[in-house]
């Protein structure tokens, strides 16, 4: 490289680093503020900190609060939600891209349509089904809903469309059944995107907050998002805890996403701009 | 192989089609469908679950949202919102990612997009949790100041920075989803088109200007769609962060539909201010299509 372009560079690297360290700072406050104790933090002088970190607000939050039940619903609906949609979507997106039949173009032109469609137009009606359903604060009034996306169906469809049409009739002639040929000819096809959408699918039920705020109102039914909020509320003064409880619910998170990193990055581009 | 027509379905391939395809459009009935269409339905009515009566009252939920100063104001938040948020973001995401994308380490390229992107995985409301905190009279931004001996601020309570401060931590929070993508953008553009303008003597600003940014156009277009309609219906900041306080200067369309449906049941009323938003999120995105194509031509 020319040595002329040399200083410029270096005040771009330092320019993004401080960028990066503003990023970070929110995450550094969280755990330093989460090591104060109840009493430092009502002094009069606050610092930034700790004079003496305790563990005092994990404590808490680990004996006051049914916090392994807030992780554990959040699991079992986000797991259920992402295998749901998976199937679902690629179910309906091989048939939508393999199949001619009578008013396909217009379920499709439908499903495509309310992915316009802002979820405030929908909450209510849904949450009055909900409540036909005696569902509410029931773990399956979060699952329900969101087995089927719109957005997944319509990318299965684009990518399946892409397979050649030979390779399921090369399946067909061998007398495969047609569940059998879409598992074992269609899905290995489209992993990546199954993969992405998984991603995506579960990191989104993960961190739903409006519709689990909708429909459940039980501390025990809660899931994490609406959880921390809650405890935000009881709490609010003694900020340390509330802390040490947004430290452990984000620390999974943040870890999952840097083991996954590659796939996520991937995923999002394949997701975003197919 | 007893195909009569060309594209005819077999009796196997029928029962299947039918078979997988009904659960799953049940399901969208049930939860897409149906509401979308009783959503609709709704906003004519005086609908409370909690009465006994629910009169059709034609177009009064709108004539009654016309005068509504608080459903008026968050209109106009909204707009504010949208207003400021997006322009930062775009030029904040395009200028950053076009940093990252010219750092030579390949290992230091992946930290930079990694650490911008973090927030984006971490749950939105336990960052909206923290960061007010942060905003708190005693919380990390007003020690700083106070370090430079600066004054403290009432952010989150204070009219004239409330929505300022939810700004700031809704750009910390998502940016780096536009970084991703515009980085991905600018992989796409193929290098012989700087090094030809290289040969040509252009470069920096000019390269940016006549390559760049026609070149990025359809990339721009998906992320400023997106972004729209992503802030329009922006919640959880608004409803932890302040709950539309002070003096509903932070009540946005979405939370003020969330309240007026959830806290004081008038579902139908609330109906009608969704089918308001969903017009605006329409229009906008109908309008950002027709412009965005006209800059395609190359």
């Amino acid at each position: 490289m020319s040595k002329k372009s040399n200083i410029p560079y270096v005040i771009l690297c330092l320019v993004l680093a401080f960028g990066a360290l503003l990023m970070c700072l929110p995450y550094l406050w969280m755990v330093i503020s989460s090591l104060k104790s109840n009493l430092e933090i009502i002094s009069m002088q606050p610092k930034m900190l700790p004079e003496s970190p305790t563990f005092s607000g994990y404590e808490k939050v680990l004996t006051d609060a049914p916090f392994m039940r807030w992780f554990f619903n959040s699991l079992v609906t986000s797991v259920c939600i992402t295998v749901g949609t998976l199937f679902t979507s690629a179910l309906a997106g091989y048939v939508f891209a393999k199949f001619r039949f009578f008013g396909k173009s217009v379920m499709f032109i439908a499903i495509l349509a309310t992915m316009m469609v802002p979820f405030q137009v929908v909450m209510i009606p849904t949450y009055l089904i909900i409540t036909k359903l005696n569902l509410v604060n029931n773990l399956s009034a979060i699952v329900l809903p969101s087995l089927v996306s719109a957005f997944g169906v319509f990318l299965c469809k684009q990518f399946i469309e892409g397979i050649p049409k030979d390779l399921s009739e090369a399946g067909r002639i061998d007398g495969a059944g047609e569940f059998r040929l879409f598992r074992s000819l269609i899905v290995p096809q489209i992993t990546p995107v199954l993969s992405a959408l998984g991603i995506f699918t579960f990191m989104a039920a993960w961190n739903n907050y409006l519709w689990p705020l909708i429909v459940l109102n039980e501390q025990n039914k809660m899931t994490v998002p609406l959880a921390l909020v809650f405890f935000n509320s009881r709490h609010a003064v003694n900020y340390n805890v509330v802390m040490s409880a947004a430290v452990l619910i984000m620390i999974p998170v943040i870890a999952v996403f840097l083991i996954f990193q590659r796939h996520f990055i991937k995923g999002l581009t394949i997701s975003g701009l197919k | 192989m007893s195909r009569t027509r060309k594209g005819a379905l077999t009796r196997a391939e029928t029962r299947f089609a039918v078979f997988s395809l009904t659960p799953v459009m049940l399901l969208f009935g049930l939860f897409s469908l149906i509401p979308i269409v009783w959503g609709i339905v709704l906003m004519f009515y005086e609908y409370n679950p909690l009465n006994l009566h629910s009169p059709f009252i034609g177009m009064d939920n709108f004539r009654r949202l016309l005068h509504d100063e608080v459903f008026l104001k968050s209109f106009r938040n909204t707009f504010r919102f949208v207003a400021i948020a997006i322009p930062a973001n775009i030029v904040l995401t395009l200028s950053i990612a076009i940093g990252i994308n010219q750092i030579r380490s390949r290992l230091w390229k992946n930290t930079f997009r990694t650490l911008f992107f973090l927030p984006v995985v971490a749950p939105i409301a336990g960052s909206a949790v923290v960061w007010t905190t942060m905003f708190n009279k005693d919380g990390m931004i007003n020690i700083m100041l106070n370090m430079f001996g600066l004054q403290s601020v009432n952010w989150l309570g204070d009219p004239v920075t409330a929505m300022l401060s939810i700004i700031l931590m809704t750009l910390w929070a998502d940016i780096g989803y536009n970084i991703v993508i515009f980085m991905t953008g600018l992989d796409a553009i193929p290098d012989v088109f700087y090094e030809a303008a290289r040969l040509d003597g252009a470069s920096g600003l000019k390269a940016f200007r006549h390559i760049t940014l026609p070149l990025l156009s359809r990339t721009s277009l998906f992320v400023l769609i997106m972004t729209t309609i992503s802030y329009l219906q922006m919640f959880p900041q608004f409803k932890i962060m302040t709950n539309g306080e002070p003096r509903n200067e932070t009540r946005v369309m979405a939370l003020d539909i969330f309240d007026n449906a959830f806290t004081y049941m008038n579902m139908g009323y609330a109906s009608a201010m969704a089918f308001v938003l969903l017009l605006i999120v329409l229009i906008i995105t109908v309008l950002q299509i027709r412009l965005g194509r006209s800059g395609w031509e190359y």
